[in-house]
């Protein structure tokens, strides 16, 4: 005892905030206490077992008034310490658990423990057999704002006893006026050391304290119980409305369409009066609505079919909408004032079925009845997007309304979609796919003979049971039966809808045997349903026994034969299946999905498709499941809630839905924003990988954080988490193509993506070869304002583009490498010959970018201006960056120079340029950073020049023939010229590439370099190790030849517009003109950066942001100094 | 049964039809012209599916239809594969008045060609002729319309020409009708029992008698099961008997 103690006061004081996030991610999957604990008492999912202790709790005997039967002895025993219990001395005794929640407290016979220390098989003990009492058992659930006093009660012993008067006590009647009787006092007698009681004794005590603002809101909700009002007055005096007692004259609660179109049923036959008096005997003495305490009777009322009036309050009292109504009494009111007027597609299907939603009742061919219907419907629709609208949800609405106002019945709806049907009513219908394969394994356990039968003849048992479950029976048996079966399936829960389908078998059983088709099946249920009223025994001599009607029996056959199939049996059940059904309804959905992605979709093989399918729901699904997780952690540490995972596998249907997002149940959305498609990118393209992983491993690695820094500004300012926001896969880059292709994609401009989209985005580029399609494509991405132009701006960003492309290695130059190669070349020689190939291309872009202004075209039709952009060129040809290949390029492009003449100048002057985010850049960066990009003599390419200049050079060639195409590594095998070795998925850890300028790579041993990044999928690789490390700094390398090349240009422009006087020195400036060139540049540096602040654009890692030279790193290779001192010839 | 007035004994054979298509394009609707030859304006949508039976006398032998009439809401699509599991044949449906709506009748056919029974023959049906253009007057007036029914200004929005071409280009039986007015709904399903290939019918099933129909959605509905209340010149008999 002492040290349970010790342990229990210890584990209070271990925060849950700091534990770490993987012991909740592991156990997601299964429900926390908390979740079990408002299972049990059908509590809203903001209440946390707090705390709980066992506990007697007494209540007197029942006055020897009318009732026939004394409560059963099955659950009571009489206490065996004969204490002093008030005026009676005696009364009924249970012993059970007293839980204590911010705002409830609970007590239960069934014994179950939400304690830390408890184990599985306690906490859910209440899934087990529960004997008709659902799974709160015997006892109260009682709002603490509906606890009027709570006495200490002077015992003999040192035992804590409190006694509880609900505020019911002291309703409007006196002595001399007779208002609703006072329910007895509850007494608790509780058992346990004298710290656990205290303990709870100031839990209560603090609860109570916040219980008391609640109280006007819990009056509210209480009066439109039925039971207020029924309650005021003797059962057999007069009504309560006609009393002119001058207390308040009580308003009669909204009890459903049936008070006004009456009720189902012929009352007389449902012995609805004799009912009404054993509730109302019953309610006299254990309380009603929120104070009302269930004894055996209570269960056994709820049994014999509720009657009418009081009939919709019970079910939101059993269901626990009651609570829900509780919490947030305005939601239904709030939810339709807010969306008035509001139009989505679940409104357009909620309209269509308005008029056939239980047709035959008269309330719903009246516009009263059609207008409650539509407005409960619509409102949750609202509050639970995901789900919407489902059909079969009318009818099962329609017959809440029978009995219940339409509040009320809006918050039934919502426990009933969100926790006792799970899944029902989602987009894909998982639940109720779900829940036929448990039937049909039940039926296969319990049935065996039959099951036999059915799939002997092919009968396919679901297509006739899933209408029963999904619309709860409602639209298959009469109604006066459903709702005895509804009575009963809020009380205990959805076992109950698979005892009773049980049942239905089993009792016609015989017939059954002898359909062989689905036709005469259905034929032999049908005809069963229509005789439910009818006598089972109608030849029995015993006059008791012809009156017992096919449903009675049926119920027996459920409740009594059926008795062993509990919540337990269900929840293992459906875990066990859970999985197969998932992957039923993914594959259906993806064959579905693939199959209707439109006409550019069938430029991609199915292979390709079916892999682009898996990528983008893999992508949606786990940034989803990180947010939670993420959320998880911050409520956590912000709430310190003491709401703990645990090991539990009691595969009771968890609510925090931590699986939300997959496909199979409904994924919530179905569209990528921009990080997402990065994301996407990266598993799908080298290229779209950052340079600078912000993992933890970088960060704590100085020198790989230094080198990250240098040259992406990408780098998350805020310290490294511990669970990465890109997961396990490789962290994506951003850069300004991405953005250009995203928005290129994005063609709805919805700044989102449906698989779609990307689908029809890479459609053009993967969908056969066709460079002149890749090259147009490539263009129009730079195209801003579509216009057929790409100013000097977009120029430049285009060869930043194919750098950025190119980076880790150009894929498929089949026109450069001879042949694929053969085993029997070295891997030396192989890394040889791409980097010559990536050296190549290189230069290719640079020559690009020369050329690019050599044949670009004058926004005015001025010489000058023409000749400033030959002037560039030449300027850039100086640099000599380019080697080898140009001649052969230049001859060509002297060949279709002509080809320039035909394109039309622009009239448009010195339009401001926008870039891919819409924003107009100022013009005054332009002239601040560089006076050469005056944008009074800007120039522009056109296409027919961007594809002459393409077509010019082979290295570029290749790259839009294949190499473009092949970087998007798909389900298929890359085009055939490709050269490209293993294709690097989501490890990140085989990049082939390497970048130009180093002329061999000796040291390509693992380990062998020092210094470098943390690898693509840091974390995984760990810094300096190996090949890829050090490939990495290449690539930073061959960031740096682009900047380097963006800086050239920049000052061969700056000496331009000094004059053309000075070209004649030109070799020399370019010799010794790095420190002056840095500084103009840094100085440009600063005013592009406040240019980017004024457009508000943040984070854009452009080369042109980047410090121009960086410092040598620290150990850095051999190589790699080879290679800094190769760009300052 | 009171169609089983067929002069001589002839071989009779059952074939199981699914019913696909959007929701409210009147595929229910379609069944119950063809069954009870009636028109009901206010239906309980299809839960899941109905299931419901008719005969069709050919020249040379019965067809007795087991119907699995489905449930249109998008969302019900995944439990298509259960209910077209081994359909000889298949009606799509569309609105002609609902362009969007033969777009999904095409994605149902492309579903069926490539996951139902092979040979599988497949009827496109376009569905609601009454409220386009050109049909009989008598049938103009009619107010009672819910969800098989439609807004005033609806007009044809998808030609027959179009829907004619994708059908003859996936080889489909192609039919304009109205559930309403019953034009053309004997007609498609009995030249869908004429395009069973002979070869894959099978024999009577024993147990359900002709003519069984039972709604597993609708315990009560009784209006569905009284075939009696076919008038003499009961269209689907007639259509059938060509």
């Amino acid at each position: 005892m002492f040290l349970s103690n010790l342990v229990q006061k210890a584990q209070q004081y271990i925060d849950p905030a700091v534990l770490p996030a993987s012991l909740v991610t592991a156990t997601t999957t299964k429900p926390s206490k908390s979740v079990l604990f408002q299972q049990q008492f059908h509590l809203p999912s903001n209440q946390n077992p707090l705390y709980e202790i066992t506990a007697e709790l007494t209540l007197p005997t029942r006055k020897a008034s009318s009732s026939k039967s004394p409560s059963s002895k099955q659950q009571q025993r009489w206490g065996p310490n004969d204490w002093d219990k008030g005026a009676d001395g005696k009364g009924t005794h249970y012993v059970g658990q007293l839980h204590l929640s911010e705002q409830y407290l609970c007590f239960s016979t069934v014994n179950s423990s939400f304690v830390s220390t408890a184990s599985t098989s306690a906490s859910s003990a209440f899934t087990g057999r529960t004997h008709g009492t659902g799974t709160a058992g015997n006892g109260f659930t009682l709002p603490l704002c509906a606890v009027r006093r709570v006495e200490r009660l002077h015992t003999q012993s040192y035992m804590f006893a409190l006694s509880i008067t609900t505020w019911n006590g002291f309703d409007p009647g006196t002595d001399t006026k007779p208002g609703a009787p006072a329910p007895p006092k509850l007494t608790i007698q509780l058992e346990g050391s004298r710290q656990q009681c205290e303990r709870f004794c100031d839990g209560l005590k603090r609860g109570l304290r916040q219980g008391i603002r609640e109280v006007e809101n819990m009056r509210a909700v209480a009066a439109e119980c039925y039971s207020e009002y029924f309650m005021y007055s003797d059962f057999d005096g007069p009504s309560p409305t006609t009393k002119a007692d001058g207390v308040t004259p009580r308003h009669l609660p909204d009890t459903g369409l049936g008070s006004i179109f009456k009720y189902p049923g012929n009352s007389r036959k449902l012995r609805d009066r004799s009912k009404m008096r054993l509730w109302h005997e019953y309610m006299r003495e254990n309380g009603r609505n929120t104070t009302l305490v269930r004894q055996p009777d209570f269960h056994r009322l709820i049994r014999v079919g509720l009657p009418n009036l009081l009939r919709g309050e019970m079910w939101e009292l059993t269901s626990g909408s009651l609570y829900l109504r509780l919490q947030k009494p305005k939601l239904y009111g709030e939810t339709l004032k807010k969306h008035e007027g509001e139009e989505s597609l679940a409104i357009d299907e909620i309209e269509k079925d308005l008029n056939r939603s239980l047709p035959e009742y008269a309330g719903f061919q009246s516009e009263d009845g059609i207008g409650r219907l539509r407005r409960v419907l619509t409102a949750y629709s609202w509050t639970n997007v995901d789900v919407g609208y489902c059909q079969a949800m009318n009818i099962v609405v329609a017959a809440l309304l029978i009995y219940l106002s339409e509040t009320q019945a809006f918050y039934v709806l919502s426990i009933l979609c969100d926790r006792l049907l799970p899944g029902y009513y989602s987009t894909t219908m998982y639940g109720t796919l779900l829940d036929q394969k448990v039937f049909e394994s039940l039926v296969e356990k319990t049935m065996p003979v039959l099951w036999e039968h059915l799939s002997g003849n092919d009968v396919q048992l679901s297509v006739v049971s899933l209408p029963w479950f999904l619309s709860l029976y409602i639209n298959s048996m009469p109604l006066i039966f459903a709702f005895r079966v509804l009575d009963v399936f809020f009380l205990e829960g959805p076992k109950v809808l698979f005892q009773v389908g049980l049942a239905i078998l089993r009792v016609n059983g015989e017939e059954l045997l002898d359909a062989t088709d689905d036709g005469a099946f259905i034929s032999v249920l049908k005809s069963y349903f229509a005789r439910l009223g009818e006598s089972a025994h109608p030849k029995s001599e015993n006059p008791k026994h012809r009156a017992i009607t096919n449903f009675q029996a049926l119920m027996v056959v459920a409740f009594k034969e059926f008795d062993g199939i509990t919540q337990h049996t269900i929840s293992e059940q459906r875990s066990k299946h859970k999985a197969a059904v998932l992957e039923n309804i993914e594959s259906f959905a993806k064959r579905t999905s693939i199959r209707n992605l439109g006409p550019e979709s069938k430029k991609l093989s199915t292979n390709d498709l079916g892999f682009l399918y898996d990528r983008f729901y893999t992508i949606l699904y786990e940034r989803q499941q990180r947010a939670q997780v993420l959320q998880a952690d911050e409520d956590r540490k912000r709430k310190a809630s003491r709401q703990r995972a645990t090991e539990i596998v009691t595969g009771v249907h968890g609510n925090g839905a931590p699986e939300m997002g997959r496909v199979g149940l409904g994924p919530s959305t179905t569209e990528m924003d921009y990080d997402a498609f990065r994301e996407f990118l990266a598993g799908v393209a080298k290229w779209a990988v950052t340079d600078s992983p912000s993992s933890p491993t970088s960060a704590n690695d100085p020198s790989a954080h230094k080198s990250a820094n240098g040259y992406f500004h990408t780098l998350r300012a805020k310290p490294s988490q511990p669970s990465s926001p890109w997961g396990i896969g490789p962290e994506p880059a951003e850069h300004e193509f991405l953005r250009r292709l995203f928005k290129r994609w994005d063609k709805e401009v919805k700044s989102s993506l449906t698989l779609q989209d990307v689908v029809a985005g890479l459609a053009p580029i993967k969908g056969g070869r066709d460079i002149m399609g890749n090259i147009s494509y490539f263009f129009e991405l730079y195209d801003n304002d579509n216009d057929g132009k790409v100013d000097r701006e977009g120029i430049l960003r285009m060869s930043e583009a194919l750098l950025f492309l190119s980076r880790r290695g150009v894929e498929g130059g089949g026109l450069l490498s001879p042949s694929p190669s053969s085993a029997s070349i070295s891997e030396h020689e192989e890394g040889k010959r791409r980097e010559t190939k990536d050296e190549q291309f290189l230069s290719a872009v640079s020559s690009f970018i020369r050329r690019c202004f050599e044949y670009a075209d004058p926004d005015h039709a001025s010489r000058k201006a023409e000749m400033e952009a030959n002037g560039v060129a030449q300027q850039v040809d100086l640099l000599g960056l380019s080697n080898g290949d140009e001649s052969a390029g230049s001859d060509q492009l002297a060949a279709s120079s002509s080809s320039t003449g035909d394109v039309k100048d622009d009239s448009v002057l010195s339009r401001p340029s926008t870039n891919a985010f819409g924003q107009v850049q100022t013009k005054a960066r332009h002239v601040a950073a560089n006076a050469a990009l005056d944008p009074s003599s800007p120039v522009h390419i056109t296409l027919p020049t961007f594809r002459m200049l393409v077509l010019a050079d082979e290295p570029l060639e290749s790259f839009f023939d294949s190499g473009f195409a092949n970087s998007f590594h798909l389900a298929d095998a890359p085009l055939p010229s490709s050269t490209i070795t293993s294709p690097t998925f989501l490890g990140g850890s085989s990049s082939t590439a390497s970048l130009p300028n180093i002329p061999d790579i000796p040291a390509m041993s693992p380990g062998g370099s020092s210094g470098v990044v943390g690898g693509a999928g840091a974390g995984v690789v760990p810094p300096g190790k190996g090949l890829r490390g050090m490939l990495d700094n290449i690539v930073t390398d061959g960031m740096r030849v682009a900047a380097e090349v963006r800086r050239r240009m920049d000052e061969a422009q700056k000496e331009l517009d000094k004059g053309a006087s000075t070209r004649g020195t030109e070799d020399d400036d370019d010799d010794d003109g790095d420190e002056g060139g840095r500084d103009l540049l840094e100085g440009a540096e600063a005013d592009a950066g406040e240019g980017r602040r004024g457009t508000g654009v943040s984070r854009e890692p452009s080369l042109l942001d980047q410090p121009l030279v960086e410092e040598p790193k620290q150990g850095s290779s051999k190589e790699e100094v080879e290679k800094s001192t190769m760009f300052e010839r | 049964m009171t169609d089983s007035t067929a002069s001589a004994p002839k071989p009779s054979s059952s074939v199981k039809l699914v019913l696909l298509g959007e929701a409210a394009v009147g595929k229910s609707s379609l069944v119950l012209r063809f069954v009870n030859n009636d028109f009901q304006p206010n239906k309980e949508p299809t839960i899941g599916a109905a299931f419901l039976t008719q005969k069709c006398q050919l020249p040379s032998r019965t067809i007795k239809f087991e119907i699995w009439d489905t449930a249109g809401q998008e969302r019900f699509a995944s439990l298509a594969p259960m209910y077209y599991r081994n359909a000889q044949s298949a009606l799509v449906v569309y609105d002609m008045t609902k362009p969007s709506s033969l777009v999904k009748a095409k994605h149902w056919v492309a579903e069926l060609q490539r996951q139902a029974s092979p040979g599988i023959v497949i009827a496109l049906v376009g569905n609601k002729l009454d409220l386009c253009d050109d049909d009989d007057p008598e049938d103009e007036a009619q107010d009672g319309e819910n969800a098989e029914g439609h807004e005033e200004e609806a007009v044809r929005k998808v030609s027959t020409a179009e829907a004619k071409a994708y059908a003859e280009e996936e080889s489909l039986l192609f039919y304009e009708t109205s559930a309403k007015t019953g034009h053309n709904v004997s007609e498609v399903f009995t030249a869908i029992a004429n395009a069973i290939p002979e070869t894959s019918l099978k024999g009577p099933r024993t147990g359900a008698g002709g003519g069984t129909q039972a709604a597993i959605s609708g315990g009560q509905d009784t209006s569905r099961v009284n075939l009696n209340a076919r008038g003499a010149d009961g269209a689907a008999k007639e259509g059938c008997a060509c």
